[in-house]
């Protein structure tokens, strides 16, 4: 596995609000993340996960800090990206509690849209699409709309849209809420051996403990701040 | 490249089609309107151009027999006939009669000429059966809408009258069917009265009213005069309105079609805008639907052009099936209406472009929306 950073993080902080009104979700938070690390992002409800998730996935502007994606500065104070939405295009894979597929287009072309606003060819996007659906073992639905798929098959093709762009790091949003003990173990150990052999960093918000034994790392916030527990600590939680 | 909004309609087809179809019918209410302008600007000259006089010459200080009620005498035909320039003259009524009918009494406006004269109100192209007055007495041509057939006999006045003619898409200025009596017979009907009346009128002392007299004076210019200087030589010395037929039909038109065609303008404005706004609610529905969709392709990174032209696209598509049913519809429904419809391609074309320009506007509602969407409500948490 390459040691290379995916994700940097320093003194980030992020408020709500002004005067009287100010509310501190994330306070000074630095830590970094390697391509090919799984890192479960852990904290009660209200605590800032998503603000977190949204502020690495370059959708929601932090208060102040830096934010390296791979070898790009894309925040420091204020976005230093010109266009946001094409780092997120270019860069990141999203991954959602539900599988939250377009529901008007079939399962390939789920796969597809995103590489060919990118600029790959239709030949080319599918190509990719296919061996993707392959590799999460459901090319036989390839053409199938999501409502005629299981739950835990569209999250499979969730997860091959978030990877057809070929991204650095992928964001997940509590994927296996929606699934059974089984289902998710299954999900979480897929997205290992995605960080793995497609060297991308995995960041997963959740608050299923079972799963946590897969994880490499368990990124916790705690009094607005960020601290990384060890898989052998009794008690995460 | 997916096309997003084929594949979305293609995704709704029965529901898209369905609310095309509900906007097409507004739409061809909408082509509906503008075919019964241009239905009453075609009644309105049917009557001039079969009649086909250069002149009309009127009672003093009235605009005609279609704006006012005119009288003249008969044989004023004859002095007009002798005026520098005049070809033929011919003496003509007009009146509004209702015919017995089986089922309900039909509303007409009966046309009385010199079935010996040189001017024959009754176009030979429009007979589509039967023939034209022969006779002096008791026949008439009716219009194939009143629902009568050839020899059918019909009571008018003290007489019976039989139908020896019928004729096709002839209305009255004001969309009632045409028929055509010889001028006797529209004389007696229109100013002699029944003898009771006559008794009671001659008790009285009052002396029966003439019933020589006609609406007006057709005439027709020798070729080489100027018709306006003929008008002109006529009002000097006859003291007589005289309208030529183009001031004609623009009494027609302008003062008595022109309020209805302000009517029926204000109306299919007001359906235009009904339907861009039923339009842009629906296009508005549509998008909100595709809320979180919309969010996750934002969130993706898809520029907003590509979900932008989406929404256009949809709603044009939407115009354009609307379009097309509305087209289809007032096909279907024009010849139920009682008046006449005219539908012409080029308003059908104008149309076209209104529903465009309204569809474009509409969209901009599923614009807005998608622009403010927010691609955070994609995450959940």
């Amino acid at each position: 596995m390459n040691q290379q950073s995916a994700i940097k993080v320093k003194n980030l902080t992020k408020n709500f609000g002004k005067d009287e009104n100010l509310v501190k979700v994330i306070e000074n938070a630095s830590f970094e993340i390697q391509k090919g690390e799984l890192v479960a992002l852990i904290a009660p409800s209200g605590a800032g996960k998503t603000t977190l998730l949204m502020m690495i996935g370059c959708v929601q502007e932090p208060t102040s800090g830096e934010i390296w994606l791979g070898e790009e500065k894309v925040y420091d104070n204020k976005w230093t990206a010109k266009d946001t939405r094409k780092i997120r295009r270019e860069k990141i894979g999203f991954i959602f509690q539900a599988h939250y597929l377009i529901p008007f287009l079939n399962i390939i072309e789920n796969v597809t849209l995103l590489p060919q606003t990118n600029g790959v060819s239709e030949k080319e996007a599918k190509q990719k699409a296919m061996e993707l659906l392959e590799y999460l073992e459901i090319a036989d639905k390839a053409y199938s709309m999501s409502s005629q798929l299981s739950g835990g098959q569209n999250q499979r093709v969730a997860i091959a849209r978030a990877l057809a762009n070929n991204p650095e790091i992928i964001l997940a949003d509590e994927p296996t809420a929606a699934l059974d003990a089984q289902r998710s173990i299954s999900v979480i150990k897929m997205l290992k051996k995605i960080a793995i052999e497609q060297n991308v960093a995995i960041i997963t918000v959740t608050h299923d403990e079972r799963i946590l034994p897969y994880f490499d790392r368990i990124m916790k916030i705690e009094n607005r701040a960020i601290v990384f527990h060890k898989l052998d600590e009794d008690k995460i939680l | 490249m997916i096309n997003l909004a084929k594949r979305d309609i293609e995704h709704t087809l029965g529901k898209f089609i369905v609310t095309a179809m509900g906007v097409g019918m507004l739409l061809g209410i909408v082509l509906i309107m503008i075919g019964v302008y241009r239905g009453m600007m075609v009644d309105a000259e049917i009557l001039l151009d079969d009649i086909s006089a250069d002149l009309w010459i009127v009672q003093e200080d009235t605009m005609g027999p279609f704006a006012e009620a005119s009288r003249v005498y008969e044989d004023m035909k004859n002095i007009i006939y002798v005026i520098n320039g005049i070809d033929k003259s011919e003496a003509i009524t007009f009146q509004n009669i209702q015919l017995p009918h089986s089922e309900k009494p039909v509303r007409v406006v009966a046309v009385g000429y010199d079935i010996y004269g040189s001017i024959n109100p009754v176009n030979p192209k429009r007979l589509i059966a039967g023939r034209d007055l022969k006779t002096d007495h008791y026949e008439i041509v009716v219009t194939d809408k009143t629902g009568f057939k050839l020899s059918d006999k019909i009571k008018l006045g003290r007489n019976f009258y039989t139908v020896v003619g019928i004729t096709h898409s002839t209305v009255s200025s004001g969309g009632d069917p045409l028929v055509y009596i010889s001028l006797k017979d529209a004389q007696e009907l229109q100013f002699l009265y029944s003898n009771k009346e006559i008794q009671n009128n001659e008790a009285r002392g009052v002396k029966n009213s003439e019933s020589h007299m006609v609406n007006a004076i057709i005439a027709t210019v020798k070729n080489g005069f100027d018709v306006d200087e003929v008008a002109n030589d006529i009002r000097k010395w006859q003291h007589k309105s005289v309208y030529t037929k183009e001031q004609q039909k623009e009494i027609l038109t302008k003062n008595l079609i022109e309020k209805s065609a302000k009517q029926i303008g204000l109306f299919t404005a007001i359906l235009v805008v009904v339907s861009t706004i039923i339009i842009a609610l629906i296009i508005y529905t549509m998008t909100l639907e595709k809320m979180k969709e919309i969010s996750i392709m934002k969130l993706m990174g898809l520029p907003n052009s590509l979900i932008v032209s989406m929404i256009v696209k949809e709603t044009l598509l939407l115009g354009v099936f609307a379009f097309i049913f509305g087209n289809i519809f007032s096909h279907l429904i024009y010849d139920r209406f009682p008046k006449r419809i005219v539908l012409e391609i080029p308003d059908a074309w104008t149309l076209f472009g209104v529903v465009i320009i309204a569809s474009i506007l509409a969209s901009f509602v599923g614009v807005k929306k998608v622009i403010s969407a927010d691609p955070a409500a994609a995450i959940g948490g």
